[in-house]
């Protein structure tokens, strides 16, 4: 191990510990918001809609995020629509995302009894009253250790934006091997900063988890 | 948090040991290793798919190019049979570390020689000239490398290219890849104004595709192409070496370009400016 190699690399590492988080944040964040949307068009069997929803769902999940994001950045230019790299690659990651995530609520949405809405209905909550106070309380809580476990595959899943040239921590890592060929010292880093962007994340979500399913542990 | 922090800690500790494990096996012994290849009954070499006319693989699938054309006469001379060779697809940035591991037992892969790949592998004597190149659409060429002050130049990484804009203009904005493909592809898509690599390269992809000059044609110092071998395997290199000398008395290399290279560069380009036989510049 050269120390010194590792000291010198540190500061390249850091800058792109944080554009992967950057990617992630908002990856995780646009997931959330697709794969939500997406679960109620299928919960609510909104017509045609809910087809769609689908078929994006099992395209999107059997389709390998690498290929997803070439797609997009080699594929679209061939009929003259240039992305930017950093566009297809929360594009590419949100469309990834954003099925996995919808999987995720929709289990949840789907875990809540019938007879805790014919319940919620007897004693006279409106539709919206029954939403808040009834199904997502219970939805999110069972939702929650799916969202999470995607929310860390969404950052780990980061790892593929180097193939567009964008310098995230894996670009460096394999950056750094290609010139010096100090193949030891890159790639222990590059462990070490994914350990130090995802257990922090993975530490937070689980208190989170304990919040949200409050039912569950008790407050 | 008292758990948090030890399971940290462990977890550093794990990482860290791994590391050092990885640095220990990189000192293990060679064993015979023409013995072993003979063994094997073929060679293991490492090649590029992705860069015509010197490595690629055709419609066919099977491995060609200047490089892939040599390597055969090598397996051809050590085992009998051109087709004991086991062509095993690298990139660029990968090809140290193929050698490091064993998993190849010769690198030919376009690899130029430098000094700090001198300390990683050892370097048979050459075959090839080469020094880098840029090339740039026609209708915004560049022919000075000062043009490319705040432009996106493309680059292949852990290419020479890479390395000498790295050192000696770092403040042209790089964009790297990891695949030729993928570098030629967004020259074409026009994500940089200009790509970089070695110059060789360029001339034969600039003549398959129209639109593209190669207005940088020589930059840096004239560097070589040779084979290498994993550090202190010295029976293979002398094999290498030797081998290299007994193909010059019959021009092979020349042969080689011929059959491989002439096509591509066609007449804009004599065999002397790119060819080194018998290993010795002349």
């Amino acid at each position: 191990m050269n120390f010194g190699f590792i000291v010198q690399s540190l500061p390249l590492y850091w800058k792109a510990a944080q554009l992967t988080l950057t990617i992630s944040v908002w990856a995780i964040a646009l997931s959330l918001l697709v794969g939500f949307l997406c679960s109620l068009a299928i919960y609510y069997r909104v017509r045609v809609l809910k087809s769609i929803v689908k078929v994006y769902i099992e395209f999107s999940r059997n389709t390998p995020s690498l290929i997803q994001l070439f797609f997009l950045y080699y594929g679209l230019t061939q009929i003259g629509l240039k992305l930017e790299a950093e566009l297809c690659a929360v594009a590419g990651l949100t469309f990834l995302g954003g099925s996995y995530m919808a999987e995720a609520f929709r289990s949840g949405l789907e875990a809540v009894g019938k007879t805790q809405i014919e319940s919620g209905l007897s004693i006279g909550l409106s539709r919206a009253q029954l939403v808040r106070y009834v199904i997502f309380p219970q939805a999110f809580s069972v939702s929650m250790p799916a969202l999470e476990a995607n929310a860390i595959f969404l950052m780990k899943e980061t790892s593929i934006v180097s193939a567009v040239a964008l310098p995230d921590l894996m670009f460096v890592a394999k950056d750094l091997i290609g010139m010096y060929y100090s193949t030891t010292e890159a790639l222990t880093l590059l462990v070490l900063f994914y350990l130090l962007l995802l257990l922090p994340v993975s530490l937070l979500l689980s208190a989170l988890e304990r919040k949200v399913r409050y039912g569950q542990f008790g407050n | 948090m008292k758990k948090t922090g030890r399971i940290l800690a462990a977890m550093l500790a794990v990482v860290l040991a791994l590391g050092t494990f990885a640095g220990c096996s990189q000192q293990g012994t060679q064993k015979s290793s023409l013995e072993t290849i003979k063994q094997n009954g073929k060679i293991k070499v490492g090649v590029f798919s992705d860069k015509p006319p010197f490595g690629y693989v055709d419609a066919q699938g099977k491995n060609q190019g200047f490089d892939v054309y040599i390597a055969k006469r090598f397996a051809k001379d050590l085992l009998g049979d051109e087709n004991k060779v086991e062509f095993v697809l690298v990139e660029a940035a990968s090809r140290v570390e193929y050698l490091q591991s064993g998993k190849v037992d010769l690198i030919m892969a376009n690899f130029t020689v430098t000094d700090e790949r001198k300390e990683k592998v050892d370097f048979a004597n050459p075959y090839m000239k080469v020094a880098l190149g840029v090339v740039s659409p026609d209708g915004s060429q560049i022919t000075d490398v000062s043009q490319l002050k705040g432009k996106k130049l493309i680059v292949n990484k852990g290419t020479t290219a890479e390395t000498y804009f790295t050192k000696n203009y770092p403040d042209i904005e790089l964009l790297k890849y990891d695949q030729n493909t993928e570098a030629f592809q967004a020259l074409k898509d026009g994500r940089g104004a200009a790509l970089a690599h070695d110059n060789t390269l360029l001339f034969a992809w600039a003549r398959e595709n129209s639109g593209y000059t190669v207005g940088v044609s020589s930059l840096g110092e004239q560097d070589t192409i040779a084979p290498a071998v994993k550090k202190g395997d010295k029976e293979l290199l002398d094999w290498v070496n030797n081998e290299l000398t007994a193909l010059g008395k019959e021009n092979f290399i020349h042969e080689a370009y011929d059959a491989t290279l002439k096509p591509a560069y066609g007449d804009s380009i004599s065999a002397d400016d790119v060819v080194i036989e018998g290993g010795k510049i002349q």
